[in-house]
């Protein structure tokens, strides 16, 4: 299995979403993989999608974790961050406290649950679509990302504006830093490939591998 | 030899699928949740208590070892008698779904997740499921009838075998 998932791509990288509840998480990854848009129930705890694109001459699979933003999954999304070559910060351009969380909330949830030293972070305006009842500036957001040390795009999950650049920036990001690259060839796909058949250690007892 | 039935079923899945639309769960996750429930049980409010151990049932119906899906399955079961709030309600029938699921009991995760739909149509988490349910329904079709059409072939064999 592994040699023949293998050969289908070049890198497996993980990448992570997070932001306040209700900034339009789920609606930008379903943009992105399904080409749809819907109003969204919010996530409970963590869901994920997989998307094979072909970014930069390199087949890539992207694995993308969708986190809840509501508070009270807090500790087990935090779980997610290790591992994770790429992780997007998501805010409503049309609520500034999605914007202020940011700097106060969950930047510091990078600091202390992210493992990946050279993680690329995103950051990510969304709803731009909404531009008359928009409060957080493109400057402020250029700002931030300047001093965060982040990627910065605007983008509308609903017209899909800047989707799939902001993916693709992201991941062209990743694909220049050397020991994110070295990882998303070995270490990952390992791990994710141990995560489908039960681990001997494990001794599962039924089929929920 | 459930268990290899199951197994079996569900390596042809991911065969076809490719297993990627739940995600999983590690065991320190679930043990870090179990602290937390720890926690909460020493003098927490009701409202912290219950978040709590929607996580910790989150995380086992998500785990990789059926022994952990099998406690979650449990806990969610024994309380959605007395969860009142229609929120919590769609989301434990949810996570019980997403158990059942992994313990391969399709029929009784489609019977939940089709609850589920009935309440909220859009929601994303369930039709997923959903899918993943539908997808393993008919592989496990296809394979029972392969394995009547063997035990057939097995039972004519022998009667001729026999005249």
């Amino acid at each position: 299995m592994d040699s023949s998932s293998g050969s289908e791509f070049d890198y497996l990288f993980k990448l992570l979403m997070i932001g306040d509840s209700g900034v339009g998480k789920s609606s930008l990854l379903l943009s992105f993989t399904s080409d749809t848009f819907e109003e969204l129930s919010p996530t409970i705890g963590v869901d994920f999608k997989v998307k094979q694109v072909t970014i930069g001459g390199k087949k890539l699979k992207l694995a993308i974790w969708d986190t809840a933003g509501q508070e009270r999954f807090r500790t087990l999304t935090s779980s997610y961050y290790r591992g994770a070559q790429g992780i997007i910060m998501v805010y409503d351009v049309t609520r500034r406290e999605t914007f202020t969380n940011l700097s106060d909330i969950w930047s510091k949830e990078i600091d202390l649950y992210s493992t990946n030293q050279d993680c690329i972070k995103m950051l990510v305006g969304n709803k731009v679509d909404k531009e008359n009842d928009r409060v957080v500036t493109k400057k402020e957001g250029i700002d931030f990302a300047r001093e965060y040390g982040c990627l910065f795009i605007e983008c509308s999950a609903k017209t899909r504006v800047n989707v799939e650049q902001c993916f693709e920036e992201l991941v062209l990001k990743i694909l220049d830093t050397p020991s994110l690259t070295a990882e998303g060839s070995t270490t990952v796909k390992r791990n994710i490939f141990k995560q489908k058949p039960p681990t001997g250690s494990d001794e599962a007892t039924s089929g929920c591998c | 030899m459930d268990a290899k039935i199951g197994k079996f079923f569900e390596s042809v899945g991911t065969f076809f699928t490719g297993g990627d639309s739940i995600p999983w769960c590690d065991s320190d996750i679930v043990v870090g949740c179990e602290r937390e429930v720890a926690e909460a049980e020493k003098g927490s409010t009701d409202e912290l208590k219950s978040e709590c151990l929607l996580r910790l049932s989150w995380a086992l119906v998500h785990s990789k070892r059926s022994e952990d899906v099998q406690r979650g399955i449990a806990m969610l079961e024994a309380s959605l008698p007395s969860t009142s709030s229609p929120l919590q309600m769609r989301e434990k029938m949810y996570l019980l779904a997403v158990g059942y699921y992994r313990s391969a009991d399709y029929s009784r995760s489609r019977h939940l997740v089709d609850r589920c739909l009935e309440i909220a149509p859009e929601w994303r988490q369930a039709i997923t499921l959903k899918k993943s349910i539908e997808d393993h329904g008919v592989i496990g079709i296809g394979i029972a009838a392969t394995a009547v059409g063997l035990v057939a072939g097995g039972l004519a064999a022998a009667l001729s075998r026999k005249k």
